[in-house]
């Protein structure tokens, strides 16, 4: 393998880390700090990537127009927290089918508001040649953001007094409230979190892909797996996780194409499931978080 | 004989004495009745309602006594309703091979649910994982399914079809003074209505023997069971393989029914209805089995008099009804029917606790 | 749906055909399409083809006197409602015929159900090929038809050729008759590649393509997710010229995504919104003023229209609505009708519709220039297989060999 090849692959394998990474970010907080599995995550990423077009094509520049998209997606995840989300917390089965519904609700109902389909956005940044071979730049910026999203939640969650307090709420609810932590805003400010997260996912993606209301579709599936496969820990499950399966995956598209990295992917889920049954961030972190 | 009988009421299921009974009947009694009076297209449409229920009974099963949440429900449909498709084209009519070809493929959903239940539960898949290895055990299917088309890809005279799915194989049929009856329209739903019933019946009597309590033991806690003495991966298997069997009777019953099996049914939405059928009706058996019936045409209804605002009314109702009944819309119901009517057997409280422990999650 | 049903009815009354027609029973057309789920982009145009010529039709006084009616159902982009609904639309509304479907599997699902309750189906769609049918009815392109696209390509663009495809029935055919058609004209395949519907990430597939070099790239890419390799593929800097039978004419890609992604696209099409023909100038004219909202009238929105229209000329040349009559006349008559391609007419022998082909190209301000009209192309393949409808009445399903390596 020539070292521009290598080079190819190796901006491959970034990109698939990122794109696990941040699709599950904002699953992985509200999975970890509550244990709810928010099948909403797909629609909620759609708000991200449809604030962001619609702020775009009204003449914000991109990086204004993503900043919409994630108060989008925020501002609904708060509203769907106060109205019904925090009746169901230590609820996880009833959650999982009313954020289903959810989910269903908010994509449907794009539909009926925007149509099929919205007009996409325009990568930004161009390409970069070298050897045959070019890159899309923006594709680096997506490495960058992959990385950068969970060490600035690590550092949220290590250095402020929220961090502080989220980590005592998720380690004991009950410890916490009796010592005079605000367990409801914490899951309210974790849930609000956790579905900026997900708009930003979708505001980063926006101009690499067709804006249509089941587009969080294409997220929810790598999402899921990696969030359950790493446990509910930004950075010593989700990332190591990603690390993971995108190496199996790109390993594997490369190789013998992309089914096998397809099915690859989904049998190194159930493989890891097998090795690490309570997840790879209580193996990796010596139960710290979980 | 009797006591297998009193095992029909029990602690691990909702409703008892004669109120219930006596309804139950009277639904039945209906069901019947409508098979004889309604037109053929609603009976035939209704048929379709029945084939789902096994499989959302099964789960019932598996999930609310055992406290395991498969998404690999709608993987075994599949395999029921592509082995089935698979045997009756090669096989054809003749002397009840449809029978034979039904039974096989129930064959080889226990078989494949035996597989995968002693690798999860064996290999000390637990909690939520469980879940997510049965999802991408099913994704995984449906991926496969789906890029098998072509003469390549055939098993004996049957083209798996890729995408397209296999279809035009014939529906159920049996031997009668050497001529073969097709099972379909109101015979096929004559023949559910009993099915569902002798299922319903030796659910509820497996639920409340010892198999269901120590199910119940194992969801309550894990790990206090396996100190009582229950092999609590044992437990989990059988709840499982029971469960996935009905996911598969129904596949091949749906495959029957439509003459088409395709990959599709087995894809993330699909996998996602047999839990939002139970989780809304509520785990109890008879909850799940009254309330997949209601869903199934309540969707139907509101796809046809809906027009676009169809799968959002539908949304909609299914928040509403989890913010008002969030131990599910008919468990809350049979509740209600049998605290009026029951003779109010004091030891009785069902010890039902619906949500996974919160710390089995976040483990 | 009653509502759609009374609108088709009333409008047809206010337009006011002759008082004998009105006073003839409707023939009815069973129409089910995806107008939500993840197919509605390319499902609603089609019940809006259908409303249209039944409209056009009913205001002409209608077929042997008698007004046409569509009773639509939303599939919901769910095979399993395409089977609930044709069940319906047969025995509960007892529709003279059957029409609609997107995808092949729908059109599969359809398939017994038309066949166990004896009645015509009609598939309005470009796709695979390889349907021989006796009870059925197709009406859109196959690939003999718009993959005369490929020899034009491999004359006037370059000899390398990539495919990429979704993996499934459409995308490994349509990749098993470019093999053909490379081999066959003299070029060379430098990779192929067939993507699973649920990718929506083609940084390696883009890389794959860069180190091989092609002339050009054969892209048969279905859905949403897919429609993301144009975007990716742009901003990573490839420029490879394309060409496709599909992306631009279903979810117009040439519309939806930033320009200049789509430019160098070569299509392969019977129908695009562009097309600069006077039959399809008055036909945009009536669909923009029936439906002013329109994004696209895509291809399967003209094929929807089309297939209503060849239905009505099937059933006066019958005489009669009923089904064996219907499918006799397809066999035995000259049955055609003025389309926006032009006159198009059916197949006796494998009741596939013949098409006027143009090979059109993607600019790069995403406008759609003309480069050549290759006319009438007859749907041949099906008759070369074996398939003869008027001698046999049968159902098959046929499938390119696979060729030898």
């Amino acid at each position: 393998m020539t070292q521009v090849e290598l080079i190819a692959l190796a901006y491959q394998f970034g990109l698939a880390v990122a794109f696990l990474i941040l699709s599950a970010a904002g699953l992985a907080v509200i999975f970890g700090m509550m244990g709810i599995v928010n099948m909403a995550h797909g629609e909620l990423i759609m708000i991200g990537a449809y604030g962001t077009s619609i702020a775009n094509r009204h003449g914000l520049p991109l990086v204004l127009a993503a900043l919409c998209g994630v108060l989008a997606s925020t501002a609904t995840g708060v509203l769907l927290e106060r109205t019904v989300i925090r009746r169901f917390y230590d609820r996880p089965s009833e959650s999982l089918v009313m954020t289903w519904a959810i989910g269903l609700f908010i994509s449907q109902a794009a539909l009926i508001v925007f149509g099929p389909s919205l007009p996409s956005i325009s990568s930004p940044l161009g390409s970069v040649a070298f050897g045959g071979f070019s890159l899309s730049i923006y594709g680096l910026l997506l490495i960058a953001f992959g990385l950068a999203v969970p060490v600035a939640i690590y550092l949220l969650l290590s250095t402020t007094t929220f961090g502080l307090h989220a980590r005592a709420t998720m380690q004991n609810v009950e410890v916490a409230r009796a010592i005079g932590i605000n367990s409801g805003s914490v899951y309210s400010a974790t849930f609000a979190l956790g579905a900026g997260l997900a708009g930003l996912a979708g505001a980063l993606y926006a101009p690499t892909m067709s804006a249509v209301p089941n587009m969080g579709g294409s997220f929810i599936v790598q999402a899921f797996v990696t969030v359950v496969t790493g446990g509910g820990n930004l950075v010593y499950g989700t990332l190591p996780a990603a690390a993971g399966l995108g190496l199996v995956q790109t390993a594997l598209t490369a190789v013998f194409g992309n089914l096998v990295g397809v099915l690859g992917l989904l049998a190194a889920v159930i493989v890891s499931a097998k090795l690490f049954p309570n997840g790879l961030a209580h193996r990796l972190s010596g139960k710290r978080f979980s | 004989m009797r006591s297998v009988l009193r095992l029909l009421e029990g602690d691990q299921t909702i409703g008892r004495g004669l109120p219930f009974w006596g309804l139950m009947s009277l639904l039945f009694a209906g069901a019947l009745a409508f098979g004889v009076t309604a037109g053929s297209f609603a009976v035939e449409n209704c048929s379709y309602f029945l084939v789902w229920v096994f499989m959302a009974l099964g789960l019932a099963f598996m999930w609310g006594l055992g406290g395991t949440m498969s998404f690999g429900q709608t993987a075994f449909f599949g395999i029921g309703g592509y082995c089935y498709a698979i045997l009756s084209t090669n096989w054809g009519v003749e002397s009840g091979l449809t029978m034979a070809a039904a039974l096989l493929s129930l064959a080889a959903v226990a078989l494949s649910a035996a597989v995968l239940g002693y690798f999860v539960f064996f290999g000390g898949i637990n909690g939520v994982l469980v879940s997510i290895t049965t999802l991408a055990v099913t994704l995984g299917l449906e991926t496969f399914l789906s890029q098998t088309a072509g003469p390549k890809w055939a098993i004996g005279r049957a083209e798996l079809g890729g995408f397209n799915g296999i279809s035009s194989m014939p529906p159920l049929t049996v031997p009668w003074h050497g001529d073969n009856v097709e099972i379909t329209g109101r015979s096929l739903y004559f023949g559910l209505i009993i099915f569902v019933a002798i299922t319903y019946l030796a659910l509820r009597i497996l639920a409340n023997s010892k198999v269901g309590d120590a199910m119940v033991a194992v969801r309550e806690s894990p790990l206090r069971a396996e100190a009582l003495g229950y092999d609590v991966k044992a437990i989990l298997f059988v709840g499982f393989v029971v469960g996935s069997v009905l996911a598969g009777l129904s596949g091949l019953l749906y495959a029957g029914w439509g003459q088409y099996i395709s990959p599709d049914t087995m894809g993330l939405s699909a996998a996602a209805l047999p839990i939002i059928w139970v989780a809304v009706s509520g785990k109890d058996l008879t909850a799940t089995m009254v309330g997949t019936v209601v869903l199934l045409g309540l969707s139907q209804a509101l796809a046809i008099y809906g027009s676009q605002y169809a799968l959002v009314s539908l949304a909609l109702i299914l928040v509403v009804s989890i913010m008002g009944c969030p131990k599910g819309v008919f468990e809350t119901l049979l509740r209600r029917i049998d605290s009026i009517g029951g003779p109010g057997d004091q030891n009785s409280k069902p010890v039902r606790k619906s949500s996974l422990d919160r710390s089995e999650v976040l483990l | 749906m009653k509502y759609l049903r009374a609108t088709a009815v009333c409008s047809a009354l206010l337009v006011g055909f002759p008082l004998l027609a009105a006073a003839e029973s409707p023939i009815k057309i069973g129409l089910l399409e995806d107008q939500t789920g993840i197919l509605a982009q390319g499902g609603l145009p089609k019940v809006h083809g259908a409303e249209l010529a039944v409209a056009e039709i009913n205001a002409a006084g209608g077929v042997l006197g008698r007004p046409l009616e569509l009773v639509v159902y939303d599939a919901q982009s769910d095979n399993q409602r395409y089977q609930e609904f044709a069940r319906r639309l047969t025995q509960s509304d007892k529709v003279d015929v059957l029409m609609g479907g997107l995808t092949s599997a729908s059109r599969v699902a359809v398939q017994p159900i038309a066949e166990r309750t004896k009645t015509l189906y009609f598939y309005n769609n470009e796709y695979e090929g390889g349907t021989c049918d006796s009870n059925m009815a197709i009406t859109g392109v196959v690939p003999e038809q718009y993959l005369a696209l490929i020899p034009w390509m491999l004359k006037n663009v370059g000899k390398k050729v990539y495919i990429i495809a979704a993996d499934y029935n459409f995308g490994q055919i349509l990749g098993l008759w470019v093999r053909k058609l490379v081999k066959e004209n003299g070029g060379t395949l430098v990779g192929e590649e067939y993507i699973p519907l649920s990718v929506s990430q083609f940084g390696q597939t883009i890389s794959n393509i860069q180190a091989a070099k092609p002339d050009f790239v054969f892209t048969a890419m279905v859905g949403s997710n897919q429609v993301a390799y144009f975007q990716q593929a742009s901003a990573a800097g490839l420029k490879i010229p394309m060409a496709s039978p599909i992306n631009g004419t279903l979810l117009y890609e040439h519309k939806q995504l930033p320009r200049p992604v789509m430019a160098n696209m070569y299509l392969g099409v019977n129908y695009m919104e562009e097309l600069k023909t006077d039959e399809n100038k008055g036909f945009v004219e009536r669909w923009r003023a029936k439906y002013p909202n329109e994004p696209y009238i895509n291809q399967p929105g003209e094929d929807s229209y089309v297939g209503v229209k060849l239905y009505a000329e099937a059933v006066r040349a019958a005489g009669s609505a009923e089904r064996t009559a219907v499918i006799k006349a397809i066999e035995t008559k000259d049955i055609c009708t003025e389309s926006p391609e032009g006159k198009i007419c059916f197949d006796k022998s494998t009741h596939h519709v013949s098409h006027r082909i143009h090979i059109v190209k993607v600019e790069a301000d995403h406008s759609v220039t003309t480069v050549q009209d290759l006319g009438i192309v007859q749907p041949s393949w099906l008759g070369t297989m074996g398939c003869d409808l008027t001698k046999k009445a049968e159902s098959k399903q046929f499938t390119p060999e696979e060729p030898k390596h």
